[in-house]
């Protein structure tokens, strides 16, 4: 990737694919990948962006669908989804911001299935419904109510630990 | 009071930290750990072994005088590469900046039709590997005479009322066509049991995702 695409097209935008990053993976070093295995990606793909949406929007859906389908390789061999469930040491390894209550809010994120994941964060970054059904490619009629299903789930799992 | 998701959210990435982006390590050079860059990096290599395999096994074949085994490996295994390069042009298909939906869904299809295609070979290829095998065999040459005629000529001895079609006796030629039977009819199994250990949990995670994301749709 030229640096100069990357600071002028990516790095402005790397607040959007940091937060994404951090939900589908549960370490430093897993959330470190997948930020560079989504820069590649932009860079790969920025020929089949048409002007459709807007930069922003189709780094969103860029990275998300990188997120949903990248394997890790473990020690034994055997290939895995970084986003796949939390263990106690993973939740330990994940806490990476100096606000307590973000770190929870994104364990609690992290607890979520994929699919839901990416719908809370684009609600959280303030995406309309019909902007997150376009990103996700589904139905908008849907997304307030599986919104508000996933708030009350978050609520259950942060009851209690935050002020 | 408790703080809702929302405030949470805005508050925690106002402060500096929280969106520093991590430092690049010569990128340009990375191999991806992308699942479709994976496939295609691993068909290609495959892919390529293959052809390289054939070539050097139809090249020896000769020199160890099993010809019809090398021709007819290389015949399969050509057939094989040449269905699998066309499907491997199917992923370059998949836009990665398509939505979450279509995009998990044209890979999820490349994945199974690429599954079917390769069992319904396996049906095939498995049998023609083994008539490939006993054929070579049979007819190598061994001291001017085939490795066949010189088993036949050994059974004859103990076993006077042979009964020969084509030369080869028929109680061979039945046990031939129950292994190539059985490999034929197991072939897609074996094919499937070995894609399965290695990207089982590939399969099963997309197909989670998938129903999710259909649940939503309805």
């Amino acid at each position: 990737m030229s640096s100069d695409f990357y600071t002028s097209s990516v790095l402005p935008y790397a607040a959007i694919i940091i937060k994404i990053c951090r939900a589908y993976t549960n370490t430093q070093v897993d959330f470190e990948d997948y930020y560079q295995e989504v820069c590649l990606q932009i860079w790969k793909s920025k020929d089949n962006f048409r002007g459709e949406s807007e930069w922003a929007t189709w780094i969103y859906r860029l990275s998300l669908n990188v997120c949903l389908t990248l394997l890790k390789k473990k020690k034994s061999s055997n290939q895995y989804f970084a986003s796949d469930a939390l263990t106690e040491e993973a939740i330990e390894d994940s806490r990476d911001f100096t606000d307590e209550s973000l770190n929870l809010l994104y364990d609690a994120i992290r607890q979520l299935s994929e699919v839901d994941r990416g719908v809370i964060l684009l609600y959280l970054e303030e995406k309309s419904y019909q902007e997150i059904a376009d990103i996700i490619g589904t139905n908008p009629n849907n997304i307030g109510v599986r919104i508000k299903r996933i708030k009350g789930r978050l609520q259950k799992i942060l009851h209690g630990k935050i002020n | 009071m408790e703080r809702s998701i929302e405030t949470i959210w805005k508050e925690g990435f106002l402060k500096g930290d929280a969106v520093i982006a991590p430092k690049l390590n010569n990128l340009y050079n990375q191999k991806s750990i992308h699942l479709i860059d994976k496939f295609k990096r691993m068909f290609k290599i495959n892919l390529n072994a293959i052809v390289i395999g054939a070539v050097l096994f139809l090249i020896i074949s000769f020199f160890i005088k099993i010809p019809i085994m090398g021709i007819g490996f290389f015949v399969i295994l050509s057939v094989v590469v040449i269905v699998n390069r066309k499907l491997l042009k199917g992923l370059d298909r998949i836009d990665k900046s398509d939505n979450s939906y279509h995009y998990l869904l044209k890979f999820d299809h490349w994945m199974k039709e690429q599954l079917a295609v390769n069992k319904k070979m396996a049906r095939v290829y498995y049998p023609l590997f083994f008539l490939s095998t006993v054929l070579g065999f049979w007819y190598s040459n061994f001291r001017g005479k085939t490795l066949g005629e010189k088993v036949v000529d050994e059974l004859t001895i103990y076993f006077s009322d042979l009964f020969l079609l084509f030369g080869i006796p028929i109680s061979g030629l039945v046990l031939i066509v129950i292994v190539a039977g059985l490999l034929a009819i197991f072939g897609n199994k074996i094919y499937s049991w070995d894609v399965n250990l290695i990207y089982g949990r590939v399969f099963s995670k997309l197909d989670e995702i998938i129903s999710d994301m259909e649940e939503l749709r309805k």
